[in-house]
């Protein structure tokens, strides 16, 4: 097994530091932007405006709920019948923006709920209005309090970029590497290990720089 | 029980506060339904609303199909979960262990399993295993992988329940002369369990989604038999549209009943 793995990485080194580097940028590309729409999402949640609410719980219970495969499939293959063409990587990354911003609306909102009443009465009495509140007072605190559940959510969201293997990329992650290379040649399961050792790899990185910042930010009620 | 932020925030709104808002909540409801009919439009214009992509949908034959399917993802998805529950519970039990023989291998077994995507243990038992002459069944290609990666997560909800029992209830059974075995079983265990029940219940959530890799190892579920539908009455984005929702629905439902075992009991 070990001499698998030395040939293996000899001849696909390079091959393997790409469709490490790729899924890293799957997943910076996906997060951000998701975390940013998901607190958006949560922010307009709170506005006493009946018809958004609805809208908005309903996108998030979506995207919640629906499996990001079956979402990227209807990307690729579905929404090209609708005359809207959308490039494979752009694809993937859509996807998981909208899965993430749903699950951080959703985190978020018990961030929000952490927050003591007696802070948004403060801040009312001192004369802010109810946005600016929510803009300065509710979202920090909710912000620090859900680090932890983010921290699973990009370990799985970096997970989850193995699913661009479903999409002809002419680029190729992880998963789509060990499929190409388990279909081409007999070194499966030296890929295999290589590739799963990656991704180990980076969730623990993930959770260990997870944890450092929520030691450093969290707020101790 | 204290009211909700939103009331504090938005609690008293002056007259002109509860008109703005009318205002813009009209505003909000002419956008959305603009959305919805922009949306509309381009179905229409781009044929998507031709009765012949649609019809078969009031074929009974059509919605039996679609429920094999998912009869597939709902079998397929059970015996993951049942394994993924009594296998995350050996897990549990050798990462709590004291001797480091057992300890380490399941510290090791757990982080590899938890940290390795689902699909990429599918196209091991697809794609790698077979090479080595281990032929499994469709079926099992697609639910083993996802009952050893559930495995692994529910192992860790399990570890968290466990550690959330406060230690006294160990100590007073201790003293009380019961077998380390008992303590678990009858004292800590299923106190454990009540912690952690809607949080075994969300998981099943995540099994549901990663059936969907079952046309990967072309096994019968609900997104398998949805291709062969698309290939039979070249109707893509309804039949799409259709699954899509089915899966919300059954997930929505599965997360409702979550919360609902996690609501706080009086």
């Amino acid at each position: 097994m070990g001499d698998n793995i030395s040939r293996l990485l000899a001849d696909h080194g390079p091959a393997f530091w790409q469709a490490l580097l790729l899924t890293w940028k799957l997943t910076a590309l996906s997060f951000v932007p998701g975390v940013v729409l998901g607190a958006a999402v949560a922010a307009l949640r709170l506005f006493p405006l009946p018809p958004l609410r609805g809208f908005l719980t309903f996108y998030v219970e979506v995207f919640r709920n629906i499996p990001s495969v079956a979402l990227l499939i209807f990307i690729v293959f579905a929404l090209p019948d609708l005359e809207f063409v959308i490039d494979y990587e752009p694809s993937v990354v859509l996807t998981l923006i909208l899965v993430c911003s749903a699950f951080t609306a959703d985190y978020l909102r018990s961030g929000i709920n952490t927050i003591p009443s007696g802070q948004i009465e403060a801040a009312l009495s001192l004369g802010m209005r109810p946005a600016r509140i929510i803009y300065s007072v509710v979202l920090p605190q909710a912000l620090r309090s859900v680090v932890q559940p983010m921290t699973s959510l990009l370990i799985a969201l970096m997970l989850s970029t193995s699913l661009a293997s479903q999409v002809p990329m002419p680029g190729r992650e992880l998963t789509a590497l060990v499929s190409k290379l388990a279909n081409d040649s007999a070194a499966g399961m030296a890929a295999f290990a290589v590739a799963a050792a990656m991704y180990v790899a980076t969730g623990l990185l993930i959770a260990w720089a997870g944890a450092a910042l929520d030691k450093k930010v969290r707020i101790l009620r | 029980m204290s009211r909700s932020l939103e009331d504090t925030l938005f609690g008293a709104p002056s007259p002109r506060a509860r008109t703005i808002t009318q205002v813009v909540s009209v505003i909000a409801a002419g956008l959305l339904l603009l959305l919805a009919a922009g949306i509309a439009y381009r179905f229409h214009s781009a044929g998507q609303l031709e009765g012949r992509l649609w019809q078969f949908f009031a074929w009974p034959t059509t919605w039996a199909f679609l429920a094999k399917g998912l009869l597939g993802t709902l079998q397929s998805a059970a015996m993951g979960a049942a394994i993924a529950l009594a296998l995350g519970l050996v897990m549990m039990a050798g990462r709590l262990a004291r001797p480091r023989i057992l300890r380490w291998p399941s510290i090791a077994a757990i982080e590899f399993l938890r940290g390795t995507p689902t699909l990429l243990l599918i196209y091991l038992c697809f794609l790698v295993l077979p090479s080595a002459g281990i032929k499994l069944s469709t079926y099992w290609m697609l639910t083993l992988p996802i009952a050893l990666s559930t495995a692994a997560v529910v192992a860790e909800v399990y570890r968290a329940g466990v550690l959330a029992v406060p230690r006294g209830q160990t100590e007073a059974a201790r003293s009380l002369g019961l077998t380390e075995t008992q303590v678990f079983f009858t004292i800590v265990f299923p106190q454990a369990l009540r912690y952690i029940v809607p949080a075994l219940v969300a998981q099943l959530v995540i099994v549901v989604k990663d059936t969907t890799f079952g046309y990967v190892v072309t096994y019968g579920e609900l997104m398998q038999n949805a291709k062969v539908l698309i290939a039979n009455y070249h109707s893509l984005v309804p039949v799409y549209l259709v699954v899509a929702a089915v899966y919300c629905l059954v997930n929505y439902g599965i997360s409702r009943a979550s919360r609902w075992l996690g609501r706080p009991v009086h």
